[in-house]
This record gives C-alpha cells, structure tokens and sequence, in this order.
C-alpha cells in the first residue's frame, strides 16, 4: 500500500507533507491539516495553530492527560497533553487510530509551529517513508 | 472516508497547493509574517494573529477547522523543526 505525500518548499526547504482528516469525540475535533513528515521527531505533535483552528479551548485541554515529561523546544521546554484514539484519515488511502500530542502553552514563537507526523506514526503503522527530494516525490509504503 | 469529508479534504488539498504555488505572490503582496487563509484559490482573511484571521473567518459562516491557513514565513527564513 501507498500513501501519497506531497513535496513542498516550505519554510526554507524541501518538505514531505501529508494533509489529513482528523476526528476525537472528547474534545470533540473534526478538522482537517497540513502535516509535515519529521524524521528526527518521535512523537506525532499537533501546532498550536492547527489547534486553535479546531476551536479546542485550553478549558476543554483540563481533564486530558498529560505528559509526565515536557518536550525540549527551542533551548526551552513545552509542555504537552496527550490527545487518546484520535483517528488520522489520510484520504480514500488510509486511516488509523492513535494518540497525538497536543501543546499547551500558549507561547507566541509557537503559533507558527505546523503539525509533525513524528516518527511514532511511522512505527504504528509500519509504514516507511520514501522520500526523494530531487525528483519531488515522496510517499509512505507498507514496510511489511 | 466518505464522501463528504473526501471533499472537504480535496478542497482543502487544493487551497494548499494555491498557497504553495503563489508563496512568492503573497510575500510580494505584503502577507510576510502574517496568517494567510485561502479558501476556494483565494486569500479570504490575513492577520499577524492566527485568533483574528480565526474570528474573520467565522464571522463569514466558515468553520475554520475546514479552511486552509498558514503562516507567511519571510524569504530566506529556515524552519528547523
């Protein structure tokens, strides 16, 4: 199976991007997002604009877990809240189930900050990323 | 996926390549540092705060969760993530 990902310059240089559908019951989200594909990131992090766009309020975050430890960002450290059995629907190609995290911390250098397909989605999913910058194409592709 | 939110995605998908391919267009139009967002190929609201542009949007009856916006980062500027 393959997932078709886009190659974009963004941000000052090539990227592997996916958009995709996302659902959670509680806090109830249905919204869609432009992902970058992040190798060097384990965990799958949702961007604090992407976040405000679903409308989730910081009131809604209360009663979701967090992340015992805070990530380490910018020289600095963001803390996370861990959003359980969120469904990723990647078009007619493909769709899972799985946490993703969510920033809560309303810092201005963040809000920028796009949504990551970390390395955790690869994982469950196996799924290998086949990424080819020079020719513009990249995809995801069953590693089984 | 159905088919309605097969659409929404499309129409999503295709607001972001009209981002990407006019990046250069929009820099030149002076939405540099600003939240863009595009809805049917054109830039329907613009704020350096993604909260107005956010506001705007739902202002015209449009959920932003289906709408496509993204920051204008400057020319020569690299996002390392």
């Amino acid at each position: 199976m393959i997932i078709p990902l886009q190659v974009r310059d963004f941000a000052g240089g090539l990227r592997a991007m996916a958009s995709f559908l996302i659902q959670s019951e509680k806090p109830h989200i249905f919204g869609l997002i432009e992902s970058i594909v992040d190798t060097g990131s384990p965990t799958t992090i949702l961007g604090m604009s992407d976040i405000k766009r679903m409308r989730v309020s910081q009131l809604q975050l209360r009663d979701i877990e967090s992340r015992k430890e805070p990530h380490a960002y910018g020289g600095g450290r963001l803390k996370t809240k861990i959003l359980r059995g969120a469904k990723l629907k990647f078009g007619e190609y493909f769709d899972c189930i799985m946490d993703v995290e969510i920033p809560v911390q309303e810092i201005t250098e963040l809000n920028t900050q796009p949504t990551i397909i970390g390395v955790d989605f690869m994982e469950k999913n196996k799924l290998k990323l086949i990424f080819d910058p020079a020719k513009k194409e990249a995809y995801f592709e069953t590693s089984e | 996926m159905i088919n309605q939110e097969l659409e929404l995605l499309e129409n999503f998908e295709r607001d972001s390549k009209w981002f990407h391919d006019n990046i250069e267009k929009l820099r030149e139009q002076s939405f540099t540092g600003k939240f863009v967002a595009v809805s049917n190929g054109k830039t329907i609201a613009s704020d350096e705060n993604i909260d107005m542009v956010i506001k705007t949007i739902e202002k015209e009856g449009k959920n932003p969760a289906h709408i496509f916006i993204e920051f204008v980062y400057p020319k020569g500027f690299t996002l390392l993530l």
